[in-house]
């Protein structure tokens, strides 16, 4: 009966190997073992311009998460600079090293706020998904370090984000952590009114005679992007956003005002960051074949 | 067995008696009571918690913008607080009071039961705490915070899920050492069921919450998370469900089980097809379609097995059909059984592609899991506990009526549930596959979260009516006759 008593341990155990070797290795074996998995260097190689974009949006959150915002240099930075200036040669390293550290943060977010248990990402060949989200992808295009632990999720009470990357622009994603139902109306995503920290806004009212015609309340004021700690800063920046008004719109620089508002916190820049990237990044065995 | 061990399930009164008594000796009570006691802890707040995220899908989510009690990170209680805090705690309370009976001797040792009780609570107290906190991790029933940030090794939180092994490690020492005692006699399936399942335990433990966590990632991952998602339910909470079920319905039913050649091969079918199963939770995705079938056609393999284990047990209650009205536990379990058999024929049919294409990611699949959860192991679960509880305390209920309210209650609020899911996941399903704008399926679906959310309430009504009667039984000062509750009391 001792005799029994091992071969029952050892079949049960065999079981669980026989498992864990068909549908956990075997396809391992056969899809991301050829390749090695892209690193978050290989996916922060191209920085896209809607990265950049929230360095000028929102220049103080910026700088208070990412170690090298001072030598990222946006577009706009860069114009101002002479073509011999040494630090045009360090700029894109540090938008890749900023970039970086963006998307892990992002994810680590995503995975933390717990998006995954309402958003999925992979989209199936089947039930008109392709047409809705956008290409099914292989397993190649998930072979990288945001994917593990995978993303892919089993529940969609909200879209699928497989190709969300670069679909809404930065401003809608503001507005849309803050208050998901205002930006879409019924929906029932929650607010991550976390993300937003206080400080003052250089805001503006439109100018009554124009609300027909632009649709805006001139009972309401719409805020400028960026959000500064001081109320000194704020009013920097408004006299710069007055100094650069084309003269047709003169006029504007009187409904303008600083007030107290709540902006994206340097959380919500990653989370955005991460958000803008799913799906942009194919894998470069992929792209020289197409 | 030598003469001084205890009668084998199926005993009549006369031994039933006798084994009262000495299993008194054998069996640490405030041990199964202290494990019982806190999963009803963890099965209230767990259903406190699906509860409240219910409400998000009506706008009524009562703690919008608190970042700690947020939609998500609730959602994620609400499930490992069922599934480790609930089902483990009464799993091990239970094993308790059954390994000694099965085997004739003590488990390993009562301090160290008293070592493990207080482990798994502080386990359970730290993954909900790392969860509010935001360190749960995002592989699906394995959310319990590994402790490091995702895919390194910056340790940021306590590392639950090695001290959960460990702790898992400490349940194989105190019950597997009874039962390799008792090896060379032998062994009723009960004690196959649950030596396999403590050691599967450990083995898909391990796996899930480390290889798609540092070493797989993309599709790979998702095979490994799905194999752990099943190894979980199939090889861990499945075996000690029908391990206790082949113990407590024999002993309460006092007929032996119908067949000891069906439960063996239901045994091992069990533990060659179940772990077969695990890419069906990632069908129609990038993993391997050659994988994919192969899940496919193990999870049909499965049901078809699944369905002598459920004929047994109808065959052993052949002739005792009364037991059902008269005697609550067996209620219990056989409504279970029935959900049992119910979920794994929709196994059968949904993890075919065909309908996979309609109705995943939908509200189906949760109406799935809340039948086999709480439907067949929570009802087995509170079964027993409800058949033990007067015998830990050994005073009479303080009221009868109340767990027949639990059992409407319970019952019916998860029926609604169940049915309600599943047409909400049909009509998902196809207003997504017709292309509906999202937000128009959302807007649709809302009636049916109504729904939910009231069935919801009366199932979480019924535990509240439960606990409150288990608390009572407890200060109740009229002792406890098991004659009443005994099946064919005439036969004594
Ligand atoms: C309760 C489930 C739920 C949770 C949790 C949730 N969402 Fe959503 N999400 C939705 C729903 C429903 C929609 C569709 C309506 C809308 O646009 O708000 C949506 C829409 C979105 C969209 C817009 C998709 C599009 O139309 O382009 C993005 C991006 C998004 N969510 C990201 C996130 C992120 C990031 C998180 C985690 C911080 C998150 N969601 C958490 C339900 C959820």
């Amino acid at each position: 009966m001792d005799r029994f008593g091992s071969v029952i341990l050892v079949a049960g155990l065999a079981c669980f190997a026989f498992a864990f070797l068909l549908s956990g290795l075997y396809p391992y074996m056969i899809t991301d073992h050829a390749v090695p998995a892209a690193t978050i260097e290989d996916l922060a190689s191209y920085v896209p311009a809607d990265f950049k974009a929230l360095k000028d949006a929102y220049p103080v959150s910026f700088a208070q998460r990412f170690s090298q915002a001072e030598a990222a240099l946006t577009p706009r930075e860069l114009v101002s600079l002479d073509a011999s200036d040494p630090r045009r040669g360090q700029s894109e390293a540090a938008w890749q090293a900023a970039y970086a550290e963006a998307l892990i943060q992002g994810r680590n977010l995503y995975i933390s706020e717990v998006c995954w248990h309402c958003h999925s990402q992979y989209v199936r060949p089947v039930a008109n998904e392709s047409l809705r989200f956008g290409p099914v992808l292989t397993s190649d295009h998930d072979n990288n370090v945001l994917q593990q632990p995978v993303l892919w999720g089993t529940r969609r009470v909200g879209p699928d984000l497989t190709h969300e990357g670069r679909l809404r622009s930065n401003d809608w994603h503001v507005a849309h952590f803050f208050n998901p139902a205002e930006v879409t109306p019924g929906s029932i995503m929650p607010r991550y009114t976390w993300f937003y920290r206080e400080g003052w806004q250089v805001m503006r009212r439109i100018d009554p005679g124009k609300a027909d015609r632009t649709g805006l309340d001139p009972e309401r004021a719409y805020g400028y992007p960026g959000v500064w700690e001081t109320k000194a800063e704020a009013e920097a920046a408004m006299a710069q956003i007055k100094a650069s008004l084309p003269s047709t719109l003169a006029g504007e620089a009187e409904r303008m005002f600083v007030a107290e508002a709540e902006g994206p916190s340097s959380d919500l820049l990653s989370l955005i960051a991460y958000v803008q990237w799913l799906g942009t990044w194919t894998p470069p065995h992929l792209e020289q074949a197409q | 067995m030598t003469s001084t061990t205890l009668p084998l399930p199926g005993d009549d009164a006369h031994e039933e008696a006798h084994a009262e008594a000495s299993a008194a000796v054998l069996v640490c009570k405030p041990l199964v009571k202290w494990h019982f006691t806190f999963a009803m802890f963890f099965m209230l707040t767990s259903m406190t918690a699906g509860f409240l995220v219910s409400l998000q899908f009506l706008d009524l989510y009562p703690f919008q913008g608190i970042r700690w009690l947020q939609y998500g990170r609730v959602r994620l209680m609400h499930t490992n607080e069922i599934a480790y805090g609930f089902l483990v705690n009464a799993f091990i309370g239970a094993l308790y009071y059954a390994v000694p009976r099965l085997t004739g001797r003590r488990v390993a040792s009562h301090g160290l039961g008293w070592i493990i009780l207080v482990v798994w609570q502080f386990l359970m107290f730290a993954t909900s705490i790392g969860q509010m906190l935001g360190f749960g991790q995002a592989v699906e029933w394995g959310e319990t915070p590994t402790g490091f940030l995702p895919g390194t090794f910056h340790l940021v939180y306590i590392p639950v899920d090695f001290l959960i092994e460990f702790g898992a490690v400490l349940l194989a020492i105190q019950f597997l050492t009874p039962i390799a005692k008792a090896m060379h006699s032998k062994m009723y399936v009960s004690l196959w069921y649950i030596s396999a399942g403590i050691v599967w335990l450990i083995l898909t433990y391990v796996m899930g919450n480390t290889l798609p966590e540092w070493t797989l990632n993309g599709s790979s991952g998702a095979a490994t998370a799905g194999l752990f998602i099943h190894d979980l339910v199939g090889l861990f909470v499945t075996p000690m469900g029908w391990g206790l079920m082949y113990f407590f319905v024999p002993i309460i039913l006092r007929a032996p089980i119908w067949s000891h050649a069906l439960s063996v091969i239901g045994f091992w079918a069990l533990a060659f097809f179940y772990p077969l199963n695990g890419v069906h939770h990632f069908l129609l995705s990038s993993i391997p379609m050659s994988v994919q079938y192969g899940a496919v056609i193990s999870t049909m393999a499965v049901e078809i097995v699944v369905t002598t284990v459920v004929v047994n047990f109808f065959a052993t209650m052949w002739g005792k059909g009364h037991a059902l009205r008269t005697n609550l536990p067996i209620r219990w379990f056989y409504t279970g059984m029935v959900f049992y058999f119910i979920t794994c024929l929709q196994c059968f049919f949904h993890t075919t592609l065909s309908v996979q294409e309609i109705i995943h990611f939908t509200d189906w699949v949760p109406g799935h899991a809340h039948l086999v959860m709480l439907g067949v192991f929570a009802f087995w679960c509170i079964g027993i506990i409800t058949w033990l509880w007067p015998r830990l305390t050994g005073n009479d209920w303080y009221s009868r009526r109340l767990n027949h309210w639990q059992y409407w209650l319970t019952m019916i609020g998860l029926f609604i549930m169940f049915v309600d899911l599943l047409a909400a996941g049909l009509m998902h399903g196809f207003m997504a596959k017709s292309l509906v704008p999202w937000m128009d399926i959302v807007r649709a679906l809302r009636p049916y979260w109504e729904v939910r959310t009231f069935a919801g309430g009366m199932i979480l009504l019924g535990q509240i009516l439960f606990v409150w009667n288990l608390f009572q039984t407890t200060r109740h000062s009229k002792p406890y006759d098991y004659r009443v509750d005994l099946v064919d009391p005439e036969a004594a």
